[in-house]
């Protein structure tokens, strides 16, 4: 082998340095690429060779010839890695103007199934009322004349007990409760005033099942007991929450009623939303649509569960959730909400905004 | 209750018209359900006479007739069969307007121009026969508006709420909107005479029941046909004329509210009237024709031997007035509601009488009631009555409510002056005030009124309850708090709506039919006393059945696939108890998804059902699956599972038992079911996930094919695994099962796969390597697994 010297290695040196300057990466395809980086930096690679070359020499000539060696190693990286990129691209472009995919056609969704309109209807209730300072109380269903009538001042040979058309069971001494109102005693009895509840659930009414009545339906009741309640704040409390629950617009009417268990009691009417008050099917005409009942706590119920009508005030009321759900979803007819037919079950999804 | 509008009119000048009536009821509590305005519906139409008839040139079943209205000659073309010159008619003008907005203009018919209509009483929309045109009374004078003389009319629909039996009536009603408008009630005196001769001895022997008899003994009236003026006045409510003896006492009580009875004088044995309780084995045959079978609970009116009328509901039929009755006893009583109420409710025997004495009729009120039938009677039928016989063993003085203003306005959350207060107060009972204190005696018709609250409602009403402010209550008491219950029910309703089910719905009452089906005995279930049908008679005591129905109804209509669960409360009787528990269920059926372009989807299987239970229920420690308990009847004895807790079995999943999806013909595909008690979990504790760190060194995973006998269990095989103790085994899954080519009879390959790892290196593959070789040995020893080359 033939002695380097820094002669030898300079012209070598300048050799490889007019061979990379001259030569021109930019139409390489990607094999020839590959065999212009080998020219230089394979295993015999030019280049290779001149670094490998640098050991012969002394240190003095090392430490002023390996930069320039470097330099050139690295300029040669530079045009490979460049036209690389070049290529990317370019290979990129042809993909990218033709995939192949159908992009129109239908997507698939992972499977996912609805919550029953009843009960997103009564979700968003006990949201609002959560919100508002209300805690969930609950009762049976199955329940006693006490619980349903008595302790609600309804006496036995009352006719209002005609507004309830009851179910009773055999050979048990209960009977299916006709309004969440039983709850407002249960959860009197249970707890020393103040206390805000609600309660929602199921009730039962004997009667022929046809497009507005059902056999069950759903109520959602509230209670507030505390010192000084009125029947403004129950004009407040059930104003705020019909506004929350329709929407801002919404306007409400008190008029008087008849419940046993409140007095002064009322019936509350909102300004149809769907016609806005000249008068359509579904407020019959009227303008207004009925939508809840409620009242001051009668003193005779205070008396049945033992708190002095005399310290403690209170107001109640109750919502039928079907209809509340009927009107916002525009059902028409109440045993659809029964029937579980697919169709109508998977319709009612909440909207994202 | 129907209330004509002229008739309120009898009782109080009421100053605005019968359309804005509705409105001022329901301020008042009334709600008003119908409105039907009955008398003329038209304008332009004038009494007419039919000069000539002439047949139509071009058509065979029209005339043309002159018609002179009194100003003018017209020609009109008429196709009514009916008509003839000379007659008398209803002529429609030109610019008339008939019911219904239809307009009356000038039209040509087959050529002929027709300046009119002559009309019928359908177009005039007064009813009755329509087969031709009305024709008047020929002394009728020509060209007057028709209108003008017919009866004109609003009829209302009103509800009564129970706690108003005083305004049952035209006077009550008037009564309310008097104090209302604060105009005054008409007094309608009664002249009836004040007789002579004595009435029958009263002997009242229940006066628990009866508070006031007041009879009046009525001879030589002649019971015949009421004067027009009663027979209109109780059509106009839809009542129908009987004679003027019952139309009498029919008015009186649509008038005032008090029901009166009439009973023929001479068929009462005895000539006494005694009111007491029936004795055992009593009967009476009633005005309705149906013998009833009266109880000791029951208030009779009795002559001196039997019984005569079931008090305050309804008459015999032996003792009725009849078109041959002579002398009239005529009742106007008091009955204690509770016991009217009971005997209704217990011979399911109503009557508008009834329906009044349950409520509570007015005790003071009865004298004047019986005064104005009497009158009625006399004028209308002739002959003299006795002097009254009144007893009145009830007569109670009611006690005055002392309230002040300020304690009203805080009931109400008002601040009206105390003068309206008592002004309010005064509209409808004179107030006493004794400084801030005011002192009101509820009047005799208002049985209703007896507290603080009471008042409070009566001054909401007279000062309208949207003179009321709006405020919400200070201070939220305790932050809002879900019990268990709820939000455990609601949990789990959102996490299978998540997992692709959709919530159904169903009535809690099932039929004895369903329950057959289902194989479910009937111990055990709770029934109803009086169910609406034989279909909703029974207490559900699974949830199944109804989401069996919901699959079946909507397989029928063409669902591909049906995924559902509900949420509600299933029923078990115990002797005389009940026990009542929240359950979920779920169905599903059909294929895993809905049919897409990218390929079919397999149907679904128990895994799927698995799956869903094991998803709902992540996260609860100690869950554990069994071997199905077989408790449900419903399900696979050989495919299902029970699941539960340390705290006891929640229940099962499984495929449904081929008997029943035969029986709701499910049977195109594998049906999966389950059913769970949700009660255990609302005693546990509620727990949220807390942060598990996990190690920061990969883990490394072993396959194993493993040949092994099928009688071996996918848990016996992972219990061994974990058995093994194998040093930093992290976990086990499933990969593949597969018996079939190359699998010898009887023994099935499964290949699972191993987790190795720990937190605080990474395992070297001869430690991973030490470790399946122990795991191996184990599965050969217990099992006799081989792995699979």
């Amino acid at each position: 082998m033939e002695q380097v010297t820094r002669a030898s290695w300079e012209s070598a040196y300048a050799e490889v340095g007019d061979a990379l300057k001259t030569a021109d990466t930019s139409k390489l395809k990607p094999e020839e690429l590959e065999s212009f980086r080998v020219r230089f930096v394979g295993r015999n690679g030019s280049l290779t060779a001149l670094l490998k070359s640098l050991k012969d020499l002394s240190v003095e000539e090392r430490r002023v010839l390996g930069p320039k060696a470097q330099e050139l190693k690295e300029k040669l990286d530079e045009a490979v890695a460049s036209r690389q990129r070049q290529l990317a691209a370019e290979a990129d472009l042809a993909e990218l103007s033709q995939s192949g995919l159908d992009v129109t056609r239908p997507a698939q969704a992972p499977t996912r199934g609805n919550l029953h309109p009843l009960t997103q209807t009564l979700q968003e209730m006990g949201r609002i009322l959560a919100h508002m300072g209300y805690s969930w109380a609950e009762g049976p269903l199955a329940d006693t004349d006490w619980y349903n009538f008595e302790a609600l001042n309804f006496p036995p040979e009352h006719p209002a007990r005609d507004m309830h058309d009851t179910f009773y069971l055999k050979g048990i001494p209960l009977l299916l409760r006709t309004h969440t109102s039983t709850v407002q005693i249960r959860s009197m009895e249970s707890q020393r005033p103040p206390l805000r509840i609600m309660c929602p659930g199921r009730v039962f009414r004997h009667e022929e099942i046809d497009a507005s009545h059902s056999i069950c339906f759903h109520q959602l009741e509230g209670l507030v007991v505390d010192k000084g309640i009125s029947f403004a704040d129950l004009k407040g409390t059930l104003s705020t929450f019909l506004q929350k629950l329709l929407g801002p617009q919404t306007q409400t009417r008190f008029r008087p009623s008849f419940f046993p268990f409140v007095e002064p009691g009322t019936e509350v009417d909102v300004k149809c939303f769907l016609c806005g008050g000249p008068g359509c099917p579904a407020c019959k005409h009227t303008g207004w649509i009925e939508i809840l009942g409620a009242g001051v706590v009668h003193p005779n119920v205070f008396k049945a569960v033992g708190y002095d009508p005399e310290v403690w005030s209170g107001f109640a009321f109750g919502i039928g959730i079907e209809r509340v759900a009927m009107l916002r979803l525009g059902v028409r007819d109440l045993r659809l909400f029964y029937e579980n037919d697919l169709r109508f079950l998977r319709q009612f999804d909440e909207n994202l905004v | 209750m129907r209330i004509s509008y002229n008739w309120l009119k009898e009782h109080v000048e009421l100053p605005m018209p019968a359309a804005d009536l509705s409105q001022h009821l329901l301020q008042l509590g009334f709600e008003v359900s119908e409105h039907v305005r009955t008398g003329a519906q038209f304008t332009g139409v004038v009494t007419a006479k039919v000069v000539s008839k002439d047949k139509h040139p071009n058509a065979d079943k029209l005339s043309v007739c002159v018609v002179d209205d009194g100003t003018q000659k017209w020609n009109v073309v008429c196709g009514a069969p009916n008509v003839e010159a000379g007659q008398t008619v209803a002529f429609a003008r030109i610019g008339a307007v008939l019911p219904g907005g239809f307009k009356i203009a000038k039209a040509k018919l087959r050529g002929v121009e027709s300046q009119g209509m002559i009309c019928s009483n359908k177009e005039l929309g007064l009813g009755g026969d329509h087969s031709g045109i009305l024709v008047l009374d020929p002394a009728t004078p020509i060209g007057e508006d028709f209108a003008k003389g017919l009866p004109c009319d609003d009829i209302l629909e009103v509800e009564i709420t129970p706690n108003r039996p005083d305004c049952l009536s035209h006077r009550g009603l008037a009564r309310e909107l008097a104090a209302f408008f604060r105009l005054s009630l008409k007094r309608l005196p009664a002249h009836a005479p004040a007789g002579s001769g004595e009435c029958f001895p009263i002997e009242i022997s229940a006066p628990q029941g009866c508070g006031r008899y007041r009879a009046r003994l009525l001879e030589g009236v002649t019971v015949g046909p009421s004067p027009d003026w009663l027979k209109t006045k109780l059509a106009s409510i839809g009542q129908r004329s009987i004679n003027n003896v019952v139309d009498a006492t029919n008015y009186i009580l649509h008038d005032m509210g008090q029901p009166l009875h009439a009973f023929d004088a001479d068929s009462l044995k005895g000539g006494r009237i005694v009111v007491r309780w029936a004795k055992a084995g009593e009967t009476l045959k009633a005005l309705d024709g149906v013998e009833y079978k009266l109880g000791e609970q029951l208030l009779i009116i009795a002559d001196a031997e039997r019984p005569v009328a079931i008090a305050g509901v309804m008459g015999g039929a032996e003792t009725g007035v009849t078109e041959k009755t002579k002398r009239i006893l005529l009742e106007s009583a008091y009955f204690t509601p509770g016991v009217i109420r009971r005997a209704t409710q217990g011979l399911r025997l109503r009557s508008d009488s009834s329906y009044r004495f349950e409520r509570g009729v007015d005790r003071e009120a009865v004298d004047e009631a019986s005064e104005r039938a009497t009158e009625i009677m006399l004028g209308s039928g002739g002959g003299k009555v006795s002097t009254a016989r009144d007893e009145h063993p009830g007569k109670e003085e009611r006690p005055a409510i002392v309230v002040t203003a300020a304690r009203l306005n805080a009931i109400l959350g008002s601040e009206f002056p105390a003068a309206s207060v008592e002004s309010a107060l005064n509209a409808f009972a004179p107030v006493e005030k004794d400084g801030e204190a005011l002192k009101l005696t509820p009047p005799s018709w208002r049985g209703d009124l007896a507290t603080a609250w009471d008042l409070a409602e009566e001054v909401g009403r007279m000062l309208g309850y949207n003179n009321i402010p709006s405020k919400l209550p200070s201070a939220a008491l305790k932050p809002a708090r879900a019990l268990p219950a709820q939000q455990v029910c609601l949990r789990c309703a959102q996490r299978l709506a998540d997992l692709g089910l959709s919530e159904a719905l169903n009535y809690d009452f099932v039929s004895e039919k369903l329950l057959a089906r289902a194989g479910i005995p009937l111990e055990g279930v709770a029934r109803l006393a009086n169910p609406v049908s034989e279909d909703f008679a029974l207490m559900r005591p699974s949830l199944l059945i109804g989401l069996l129905q919901s699959a079946a109804l909507n397989a029928n209509r063409g669902a591909s696939g049906v995924r559902l669960f509900e949420i509600g409360k299933t029923y078990r009787q115990t002797g005389d108890k009940l026990e009542e528990g929240w359950r979920v269920a779920g169905l599903l059926y059909g294929p895993a998804a809905e049919p897409h372009w990218r390929g079919g989807a397999r149907a679904l299987d128990y895994f799927d059902a698995k799956g869903t239970v094991a998803d709902l229920l992540r996260g609860l420690p100690g869950l554990e699956w069994r071997a199905f308990d077989a408790k449900s009847p419903l399900l696979h004895p050989a495919a299902s599972q029970t699941v539960a807790l340390p705290q006891g079995v929640l229940g099962s999943v499984g495929r449904l038992h081929p008997a029943v999806a035969r029986a709701w013909e499910l049977e195109r595909e594998e049906v999966l079911a389950f059913e769970l008690d949700l009660e255990p979990l609302f005693e546990l504790p509620a727990t949220r996930p807390a942060f598990v760190p996990f190690s920061p060194f990969p883990g490394i995973r072993r396959d194993l094919s493993l040949l092994l006998g099928r009688e071996v269990s996918y848990a016996a095989l992972s219990e061994t695994v974990r058995a093994a103790k194998a040093a930093d085994l992290r976990g086990v899954e499933l990969l593949d099962v597969f018996s079939g080519a190359g699998v010898p009879e009887g023994k099935q390959s499964l290949t699972v796969r191993l987790f190795f790892g720990r937190d605080d290196r990474t395992l070297r593959d001869a430690e991973v390597a030490a470790a399946v070789e122990l795991v191996v040995a184990e599965l050969s020893r217990r099992h006799g697994a081989a792995l699979r080359s």
